[in-house]
């Protein structure tokens, strides 16, 4: 790597970096993480409340299900806010006097259905707290069923109560139990996303910056001067370097809004709480202690497939004669990144298939399908390792014959008989 | 000294250049001309380097073109080469940094040519907010802040005005005095005229003449003839066999013949006139160019 080399990746990288969309883009995303990761507090400040107090009153027409009922809605006091109280007025009465917090619950008793319930509010009421009260009817209305029927209380609650299971896995391959495969699966998507929005931009910034070159007709005087090959690797280098800084810089962000987030004592996102839970899961299935040799791995993974992915970008631009050719051209990239995108968040879905994992070793997939299907324990280290190890043979080969089509790319300036001259600079034996 | 030597470049069947040798020495200033597609571009990339020629060689100096080679050598494309978003002075900084300059030295030479120039003011500009002409005076500036050995010229003057024209003119040939061997095209042949001592013209890739300008006009039979004075028949000049055309042209009559033995008998003819002006003068290259290449096309 000469002198030159650096310059021209100094340069790429600078014109990046100190854009002032680069500045404006990440002043946006800043806040945007912030604010996300503290929407609660943001809401409250502004008068809102996702802590909006329930007051539940209950008309109970059966004499004894208040006290049952009550208990098991009290239960979900953690997850919401809410308040139980009897009342003896008439529901007539109780309507025409109802706030737009209150709710008024009718237990009824039924003879073949022990108990039913009439829910009367002013407006719709939030999904959560529909679904917990629904739950508590369905608790009280099993217990009362179950009283009718004679059963002992101590019967009652052992029935009650949840199973408890012991889990053993012999095969010593898998990753992670059941357990982290579900929080795996939730969680891994999310992980996933800014990525491929890194990828979205590694290609866009690889092809523009090439296609720029082109369109002005700087590219013959920097050609005349390094070689295509040299030129192409600067590009590819300041562009995967500017994604990790950006990716880097995410991290940090994430960082902040969650020390605000803590600062600020949010608690119906309570994101560190959140990640707690994730690592104290992973710790428990034994994935915790894998993950040293996972990492590396899936950031070499990854790093690959960033070169991968700007090496296609490269050489796509550099056989077309404008940006608008380009945006066509690169359109078949960003969908198979999409596709692999949404295989990986339905990568539970597939449940072993033979067609997921030879999926998981494709180049441009692998990096969003292996990770998550060795997350969520359905394909091992070694599937890891040779997905990495295709994409590398993909990413040699890709530089052999890649290289010969940039070299006559760079210099054509007609969109006549594009994929001809393409497929002729592939099998020519120039390098 | 600039040797190309059989030179042969084929795009699938096409012959873009067709076994093409020449040399051009040092302080020397050689024409390449050629109708649109004749392959003149594809020369001067087989020269950068920027693509291989399928036979023959290009050597510098005797020594075949690399890439250090390179940052001795300027160019001046057809079309504008410039990175409009960057400032004058980012702009020719890397430029000059891909030919190996210092930033020192960069910064010294631009300011040395942007005041030869009379555009110091727009060293900090962005060239998108700069004018044709004094982008083209950018460009220029970015083929020579180098101090080339060998310069390409093509098409150097798109966009300028005379006074523009003539401030380019004269750094080419300060360039030329200091030993810098320059290939010249360009499709105004009065600049080639006032250039270039030696020549080629191009039809389908192939060298149909080349030489000394001025042998080149000399061997050239079809002459002119300029007459100025009163009472002459034109009507009967152009009865004369061998008389091609007689035009009037700047108040003077024009008369285009096949060969100098017809001069005589014109001067025969108006001999008793009264004559103010009987000049026989060598083709314009214009002429050349369009007998040529046009003749290859009938």
């Amino acid at each position: 790597m000469n002198k030159k080399f650096w310059y021209l990746t100094k340069i790429s990288l600078n014109k990046k970096i100190k854009s002032k969309w680069f500045i404006v883009t990440n002043i946006i995303i800043f806040i945007a993480i912030v604010a996300l990761m503290n929407i609660s507090s943001i809401i409250e400040f502004f008068g809102g409340d996702f802590e909006n107090s329930t007051h539940v009153l209950i008309v109970d027409n059966t004499d004894s299900s208040y006290d049952l009922f009550k208990n098991n809605l009290e239960v979900f006091n953690e997850e919401i806010d809410i308040t139980v109280e009897e009342s003896n007025e008439s529901i007539d009465a109780l309507k025409d006097n109802l706030e737009d917090e209150e709710l008024i619950v009718i237990l009824n008793s039924d003879p073949s259905k022990y108990i039913v319930a009439e829910v009367i509010s002013n407006n719709k009421i939030d999904n959560i707290t529909y679904q917990f009260i629904v739950q508590a009817l369905n608790n009280t209305k099993t217990t009362i069923g179950m009283m009718a029927s004679n059963i002992d209380p101590n019967i009652l609650q052992a029935i009650e109560a949840n199973v408890e299971v012991e889990r053993t896995i012999l095969n010593e391959e898998l990753t992670s139990d059941e357990n982290a495969d579900l929080i795996m699966s939730s969680v891994f998507p999310t992980l996933i996303l800014p990525f491929f929005m890194l990828i979205i931009f590694l290609v866009q910034m690889v092809g523009g910056e090439i296609c720029e070159e082109k369109t002005t007709r700087s590219m013959e005087i920097i050609i005349s001067n390094v070689s295509p090959k040299t030129h192409l690797m600067s590009k590819i280098l300041a562009s995967n370097l500017f994604v990790i800084i950006q990716a880097l810089l995410l991290i940090l962000y994430s960082i902040i809004a969650l020390m605000i987030s803590k600062y600020l004592g949010n608690s119906i996102f309570d994101i560190s709480s959140s990640i707690s839970t994730i690592v104290d899961t992973l710790k428990t299935s034994g994935m915790f202690a894998k993950l040293g040799l996972i990492i590396p791995i899936t950031i070499i993974l990854i790093i690959a497939s960033f070169v991968a992915y700007s090496l296609v970008a490269g050489i796509l631009a550099s056989m077309t004669v404008n940006i608008e050719d380009f945006n066509q051209l690169q359109s078949p990239i960003m969908l198979i990144s999409l596709a692999g995108y949404y295989l990986s968040i339905m990568a539970s879905m597939f449940d072993g298939s033979i067609f997921i994992r030879i999926l998981s070793y494709i180049p441009f997939l692998s990096v969003f399908i292996s990770p998550t299907l060795f997350v969520i324990g359905q394909v091992t280290l070694i599937d890891l390792l040779i997905s990495v190890a295709v994409l590398i043979v993909f990413i040699v080969l890709l530089l052999k014959y890649g290289l010969k089509v940039y070299k006559v790319g760079i210099l054509n300036y007609s969109s006549n008989k594009i994929w001809s001259k393409f497929f002729k600079a592939f099998k020519s034996k120039e390098n | 000294m600039l040797t190309v030597k059989n030179i042969t470049k084929m795009y699938d069947k096409l012959k873009a250049v067709d076994n093409l040798s020449f040399e051009v020495n040092d302080g020397e200033i050689f024409g390449l001309l050629g109708e649109n597609g004749a392959g003149k571009t594809t020369t001067f990339r087989i020269i950068m380097g920027l693509i291989d020629a399928n036979s023959g060689s290009v050597l510098l100096n005797g020594k075949k073109i690399d890439y250090e080679l390179t940052d001795k050598i300027g160019f001046v494309t057809e079309e504008r080469s410039l990175l409009t978003k960057l400032t004058v002075k980012e702009q020719i900084e890397f430029y000059g940094t891909l030919k190996s300059m210092s930033k020192e030295d960069i910064d010294k030479k631009l300011d040395y040519w942007l005041e030869r120039f009379e555009i110091s003011s727009y060293k900090n500009r962005k060239i998108k907010e700069l004018s044709k002409g004094n982008q083209q005076k950018i460009q220029f500036i970015s083929a020579i802040i180098n101090e080339p050995t060998l310069l390409i010229l093509d098409e150097p003057f798109t966009g300028l005005d005379p006074i523009n024209v003539k401030l380019i003119k004269d750094a080419i040939f300060e360039l030329k005095e200091k030993g810098c061997s320059i290939i010249f095209s360009s499709h105004q042949m009065e600049y080639i005229e006032d250039f270039c001592e030696k020549l080629v013209i191009l039809v389908k890739g192939k060298a149909i003449l080349e030489g000394n300008l001025k042998d080149i006009k000399e061997s050239f039979a079809k002459k002119n003839i300029l007459i100025k004075g009163e009472d002459i028949d034109f009507d009967e000049i152009k009865k004369i066999k061998g008389v091609i055309s007689v035009d009037k042209v700047k108040g003077e009559y024009e008369v285009k013949i096949e060969n100098k033995d017809i001069a005589a008998k014109v001067f025969s003819k108006i001999k008793n006139k009264n004559i103010t002006k009987y000049d026989v003068v060598e083709p314009t290259l214009n002429e050349i160019f369009i007998e040529k290449v046009g003749g290859i096309h009938e």
